[in-house]
């Protein structure tokens, strides 16, 4: 199943991500209410991509009293109905990566919900560190970079023999 | 219930220091149709509020912030604010540009623009956080640095974003900037001296609004076609400047002979290598290259702001963003090629708050004096201040932000105002023009941007029009087709070079006007009708995509601008600022170049025998007034100018000064 990775390592902090967000989600340009939120960390010059992770065993999912967040079958993402939600902010509070926002114009809480299996905020990450794909994917790409180091060593290793 | 103004946040925020008073205004909507934002509407309300014999260290000097119709939404970067005042540094226009987040912040919080007047009795700074503006006590923060100053504004609100003075700026060096979210400096012309001698020691700023746009569709159209454009640009495709940032012109400008050289002695410097791009990606840069790399201001996929991090010996612990500029300024003009000191050099320069080009310059102008006998070791306070001592180097920032000895109480003036102070020989080694130091490039060897230095509103600078056009190597048809001449594509050659800086300025002064970025049309070259020439004259195949700044500013407003009209405006801008200085006193002989361009003939590297022909220059100069409707004798601007351009209050006041021609 595909799943949003947000990866640290190849963000540049540009929030194009945050503005398409809000743009396809409302129809206007405002950071606090996109889905996705890049944390800037400037001294240190380190940009953080952060949203709803769709988690296997979603707290935010068990915390909700009335059912209002479930799991769409064919994307496999966790959505919040806004019209079954009572307003209750459990979910926001249950939800470790602060993916659950509230709207203050419209009084509902919203989350992201995968643009229904296209996600705009991808289209716009020119580095990819915004990107779709299955978790699997990153396993084996991670692995594969910490082996190549390895596998640069043993090279280098077996020419000095 | 006035009709929405869309692309805007609607309300301007103005703050008298003298009476701690805070007003919130609508945005003038007349006046942002006509001048759009950012630069072109700072330039036009200095012109209301500050007259012609006002100090522009005194409190009747007012400090413009302002933003443009396009920051803060999504599209080819959306991150720049302006800054306009008197500048302390040339006493003429000033003004700087620097790419935030904090721009797209105030936006969001509800404002366009900030208005501060006056000076506060004690150190304050302002707060705003959407509704709610306040002026609070900043005496504990009186002299810190903007790192301290940034850091203590972050930790009591809540990571908001700020623009903050250094201790430079508030011990009266005229080149203080000021700087946001620690790296990012509005550098030139003083601003941050402005802001210090009005006792504002920082603003912070956080939003949650939203910004909408007249036609979602068809911006969501324009903005990505736009992007598309830049995706296809092929100096974008070769990702040199995204991987290396602005730094990659240490490498180009040194193969080009432009990279100016113990103080613009020389136009090559043979140590380039040691302070490249390529040596700061792979000694400092802590992201991978090649592809991701870099910090991006808001919305902008190129990403050239470089951040790194020295880890080891005499200047472990240095770390940040560094720009092209810096590295020339602190680098080859001091002919040092340490590039630890060098990283060093701007990080401090970053936290004194000081312009790191003036800065450098000022530096490498002393460097050169004291080797032509001029000045001695008293003045320079023991420091043994030769070209490539990077020691030395570093120790005169400090003497220069504290304003320490003769050196530091000199160099806080600026490369003119110190040589001046010198003696009449000493001028003779500044390359300023109107009072402000150049930047790294030398006319002699790019006789486009050597000419965009002499004309430039806010004294010698490349960025009023930024005319990378002639770097590139486009086919020569394009030359013809825009700037009536092939050899407007050719560094070295004349031919166009007023029509392609005019051209540069204009568009320029319409990406500091809505909150975008130079790059985006002048280093890349995705601006209409670039694209399609290009298109046409190397028969590519496939569809052309371009940024269209005139769609791109009418899908978000709702106005219906063309690209005629996107031109006027920009020469309706510059003409403004024009004004400001004819009424400072600027007339045609000081739109010119330091002598040194017209007499010295470059030494040695690729432009070698390269110089300005002064005969050349003047008649380019006159071509350059044609255009801009200016007066060949004076310099003054012609009635018939200012009509056509819709500015009768403007030449009503210019009548009464008799100030026109």
């Amino acid at each position: 199943m595909k799943k949003l990775i947000f990866d640290p390592e190849l963000c540049t902090g540009c929030r194009a991500c945050e503005l398409a967000c809000s743009f396809i989600n409302e129809g206007v340009f405002s950071p606090s209410k996109a889905r996705i939120r890049v944390v800037k960390f400037d001294r240190d010059g380190i940009d953080v991509p952060t949203g709803c992770e769709h988690c296997e065993d979603a707290p935010c999912m068990i915390a909700c009293p009335v059912r209002a967040i479930y799991r769409d079958e064919e994307t496999y993402a966790v959505i919040l109905d806004p019209d079954l939600c009572i307003g209750c902010k459990r979910c926001m509070i249950a939800c470790p990566f602060g993916a659950i926002g509230f709207d203050e114009d419209k009084k509902i809480f919203f989350k992201c919900d995968l643009c229904m299996g296209d996600p705009e905020c991808i289209k716009w990450c020119f580095t990819q560190a915004v990107r779709y794909s299955t978790s699997l994917n990153v396993n084996t790409t991670k692995k594969i970079k910490m082996a190549k180091k390895e596998a640069t060593a043993q090279i280098r290793a077996r020419d000095l023999r | 219930m006035m009709e929405k103004l869309y692309g805007y946040a609607g309300q301007t925020l103005k703050v008298d220091l003298t009476k701690g008073k805070i007003i919130k205004e609508p945005l003038d909507r007349t006046l942002v149709r006509r001048f759009l934002g950012g630069r072109g509407l700072n330039g036009k309300l200095l012109f209301d509020l500050v007259g012609p014999d006002v100090d522009p260290l005194s409190p009747n000097n007012v400090l413009l912030m302002a933003t443009g119709p396009i920051n803060g939404l999504l599209g080819l970067t959306t991150g720049r604010i302006d800054i306009t005042s008197l500048s302390p540094l040339t006493g003429i226009f000033g003004n700087s540009n620097a790419g935030t987040n904090f721009a797209p912040e105030l936006k969001y919080a509800g404002y366009d623009n900030i208005m501060v007047f006056g000076r506060s009795k004690k150190p304050v700074y302002l707060l705003i956080e959407d509704e709610h503006v306040e002026l609070r006590d900043a005496s504990d923060l009186k002299g810190a640095g903007v790192f301290e100053t940034t850091d203590v504004l972050k930790e009591r609100h809540d990571d908001v974003k700020v623009a903050a003075v250094g201790r430079a700026a508030e011990n009266g060096v005229l080149y203080g900037c000021i700087i946001f979210d620690y790296w990012d400096a509005a550098g030139r012309t003083g601003m941050g001296t402005v802001m210090a001698s009005k006792n504002l020691k920082a603003i912070g700023v956080s939003g949650t609004g939203s910004i909408e746009v007249a036609d979602p569709d068809r911006y969501y159209e324009v903005a990505r076609d736009g992007w598309l454009a830049l995706m296809n640009d092929f100096g974008f495709k070769t990702q040199e400047h995204s991987v290396l940032g602005t730094a990659v012109c240490v490498g180009w400008g040194n193969a080009q002979g432009w990279l100016p050289t113990r103080n613009f002695r020389e136009s090559h410097f043979e140590e380039a290598e040691k302070i490249s791009g390529e040596e700061f990606r792979d000694r400092f840069s802590v992201k991978d290259s090649p592809i991701p790399a870099g910090r991006a201001c808001m919305s902008c996929p190129n990403r050239c702001k470089r951040y790194g991090i020295i880890r080891t010996g005499k200047y472990a612990g240095t770390r940040g963003n560094i720009e092209f500029e810096s590295i020339a300024a602190f680098g080859s003009k001091c002919g040092v090629s340490d590039f630890d000191a060098v990283f060093h050099a701007n990080m401090i320069a970053n936290d004194y708050g000081m312009d790191a080009v003036s800065c450098g310059n000022m530096i490498a102008t002393f460097m050169e004096l004291r080797e032509e006998g001029i000045i001695d070791d008293k003045f320079l306070d023991g420091l043994d201040l030769r070209f490539g001592n990077a020691d030395a180097m570093v120790e005169a920032i400090h003497k220069i932000a504290n304003r320490e000895g003769k050196i530091g109480e000199l160099g806080a003036l600026g490369s003119y105002l110190a040589t001046k102070a010198i003696s009449e020989k000493a001028m003779y080694y500044t390359s300023n023009i109107k009072g402000m130091d150049s930047i790294a490039c030398d006319p002699r060897a790019a006789k486009g941007f050597g000419f965009a230095f002499a004309v430039a509103s806010r004294g010698s600078d490349h960025l009023r029009a930024h005319p990378v056009f002639e770097m590139i190597k486009l086919p020569p048809e394009i030359g013809q087709e825009l700037f009536e001449s092939p050899e407007a594509v050719d560094l070295r050659k004349y031919g166009g070079k007023p029509e392609m800086v005019a051209w540069h300025e204009e568009l320029a002064a319409i990406t500091d006007s809505i909150g975008s970025c130079r790059f985006m049309h002048a280093s890349y070259y995705t601006q209409y009708p670039v694209p399609e020439l290009i298109h046409k004259y190397l028969k590519l195949k496939g569809d052309v995509h371009s940024l269209k700044y005139h769609e791109w500013i009418s899908a978000a407003t709702g106005w219906d601008i063309s690209y005629e009209e996107l031109l006027r405006i920009g020469k309706r801008i510059i003409t403004v600022e024009r004004v400001i200085n004819t009424r400072r006193g600027i007339r045609r002989k000081d739109d010119t170049l330091p002598e040194r361009f017209f007499k010295d003939r470059i030494p040695k590297g690729p432009a070698k025998g390269e110089v300005y022909l002064r005969k050349t220059f003047n008649k380019m100069i006159e071509r350059y007034y044609e255009i801009r409707g200016w007066d060949p004798e004076t310099g003054l601007i012609k009635r018939e100018t200012l009509k056509a351009l819709e500015l009768d209050d403007v030449l009503s006041v210019l009548e009464k000064e008799g100030l026109v021609v």
